[in-house]
């Protein structure tokens, strides 16, 4: 059965048709499929299957410890979307419910390699030159939790220097426990700064700053 | 059950720019839920130039609202997250331009009217105003430390973080006592603790609240402090008729206790209410022509899916009136 139904596959095929380069979505899963990296994987190839610019390809996080290690990946199931290069764009659990939309944005972004921020964001990512990491805790069914996600993204491939995640909290609770993640969408920077609910740009910029400077 | 939702406003492509030098839009609507998705259906099928300003929650506050049983044609009842994404889907269809931006200042003084954003700015002939309400916050020592760590208004998106703990509720509404119901199905128990001594939920609501084992009811109660450590741990509460204070132990606290109107911006620029909702006549019009304003943002009255999108299209029909009737005094 597929997990796309035939009125969103449709829709997906046209949200995805004009994509001008390819991009790669690299699944990893393992043997015995952890809950939901079977329907992650399905789901990746099912993406795949509507258009040509997106291949697919499956690893397998045990046996494959090495492209994992290269793609730093460190849990599953994962996505790394993957365009021209790694602009360090990832998914940690399944993107299900409202961050099925992050992840078809996360396709086009990449694609694109272009990100649509103020030149006040870029300007002060400019200036950025330690490594960045942001985790963006999410639930399926968190409307507002694409936003944080796709901003996360978006400042990704905006520099060399941050990667973001979304994290599915459900999937990963033993995270979701370290992080004392309680509500969502909440944003952990660097290990040290966090950022609760979905806020605007400048105030994730600033926060990024702050986390650089602590 | 996995499910796969593609309402967002911002996969519907940027705002349209190919008319260069030709940024005036007939219609603006700022706002993405039932009341803006509903004039941006109306929009289209008059054929006008419109831009959808969404915001951030596609669908408004339905779309973080477990159940929805009152809206016609759906006689099973459906999940406000789904109807929330079956209004975005067919607004995508009539709509010319969709941005899912924040509107940071507007300037009514002069049509074309301009509306700024995050990152960028516009201008319409007409604007319709449909920023709805959010939820109101208590106001207590210890909410605001507390947020995301304890203190939540979504109890959708963050049920889940309560499985097997205890939780409160705080207020006596409709949206108290759905949010409330919801939680029973995480929750080890659920207190709404209420400032009257009866709820103001349906009865509907009330009966199904009632009969389930896990709520339990605190009335004629202030929350006066959110209590914790790292993450909360209690609620410090006052009888309103006894004046005794007390602490009730919880792991969360969900503040449903109304909601206040998305007008900020538009303070000094539309005539609004002592409550902050925005003024309108019978026909959704503002104190400046051109104007119109729909649904939670216009009247505390009736805060009904339904009722909000009716004018939304009332609003639409309304501008379209307007703008045919400027468009001829020009002529």
């Amino acid at each position: 059965m597929p997990l796309l139904n035939d009125e969103i596959a449709e829709q997906v095929k046209e949200e995805l048709a004009d994509l001008t380069r390819s991009v790669e979505l690299v699944v990893f899963t393992q043997e015995f499929e952890c809950e939901y990296c079977a329907e992650t994987r399905q789901l990746v190839e099912e993406i795949a299957a509507l258009s040509d610019q997106i291949e697919a390809e499956v690893y397998n996080f045990v046996t494959d410890a090495e492209k994992a290690e290269e793609l730093g990946v460190d849990k599953i199931p994962a996505i790394a979307v993957l365009g021209e290069g790694d602009y360090g764009v990832r998914f940690y659990g399944i993107p299900a419910g409202y961050e099925f939309v992050s992840l078809l944005h996360a396709i086009k972004l990449v694609a694109a390699g272009e990100p649509e921020l103020s030149d006040e964001t870029l300007e002060a990512l400019a200036g950025v030159s330690e490594p960045v990491h942001l985790q963006v805790f999410v639930t399926p069914t968190c409307p507002y939790c694409q936003h944080s996600v796709m901003l996360a993204h978006q400042l990704a491939v905006a520099s060399p220097n941050v990667r973001a995640d979304m994290v599915e909290a459900q999937e990963f609770p033993q995270l979701a426990i370290k992080y004392q993640v309680m509500g969502v969408p909440r944003t952990v920077i660097n290990e040290n700064v966090h950022i609760e609910g979905a806020v605007p740009e400048p105030m994730v910029v600033e926060k990024l700053q702050g986390a650089l400077a602590a | 059950m996995l499910d796969f939702k593609l309402a967002s406003s911002q996969q519907a492509g940027q705002p349209d720019t190919e008319r260069e030098g030709d940024r005036v839009y007939d219609l603006i609507i700022i706002g993405g839920g039932p009341a803006g998705l509903t004039a941006a259906v109306y929009a289209g099928r008059a054929a006008l130039r419109t831009l959808l300003l969404g915001g951030a929650t596609p669908g408004g506050q339905i779309a973080n609202t477990d159940r929805v049983e009152n809206y016609p044609g759906f006689p099973e009842g459906i999940s406000g997250a789904d109807l929330a994404m079956r209004f975005q889907n067919q607004a995508e269809h009539f709509v010319t331009s969709l941005a899912n931006d924040f509107v940071t200042e507007v300037d009514f003084s002069a049509a074309p009217f301009t509306i700024k954003t995050h990152s960028d700015t516009y201008q319409g002939r007409a604007v319709i105003v449909a920023t709805g309400a959010f939820p109101r916050r208590l106001g207590a020592p210890g909410e605001k430390e507390y947020f995301g760590r304890g203190v939540s208004t979504c109890a959708t998106c963050d049920g889940f973080f309560y499985k097997d703990r205890r939780v409160v509720v705080i207020g006596g509404g409709d949206s108290a006592i759905d949010e409330g119901l919801f939680l029973c199905k995480f929750a080890s128990e659920v207190i709404v603790i209420h400032r009257r001594d009866e709820l103001r939920a349906t009865k509907a609501l009330q009966e199904r609240a009632f009969a389930n084992p896990k709520m339990r009811f605190v009335w004629d109660t202030m929350v006066e402090g959110i209590l914790g450590q790292d993450t909360v741990t209690g609620v410090r509460v006052r009888n309103v008729k006894t004046d005794e204070t007390s602490t009730i132990e919880t792991d969360g606290v969900f503040v449903y206790i109304g909601l206040i109107p998305g007008t900020r911006i538009f303070a000094g620029q539309l005539e609004l209410n002592e409550q902050g909702y925005i003024v309108t006549d019978s026909h959704q019009r503002t104190s400046v022509p051109g104007v119109f304003a729909a649904g939670d943002v216009q009247s505390p009255d009736f805060r009904q899916v339904v009722i909000a999108a009716g004018a939304g299209a009332k609003a639409v029909l309304e501008a379209d009136r307007y703008l045919a009737e400027t468009a001829s005094s020009y002529a």
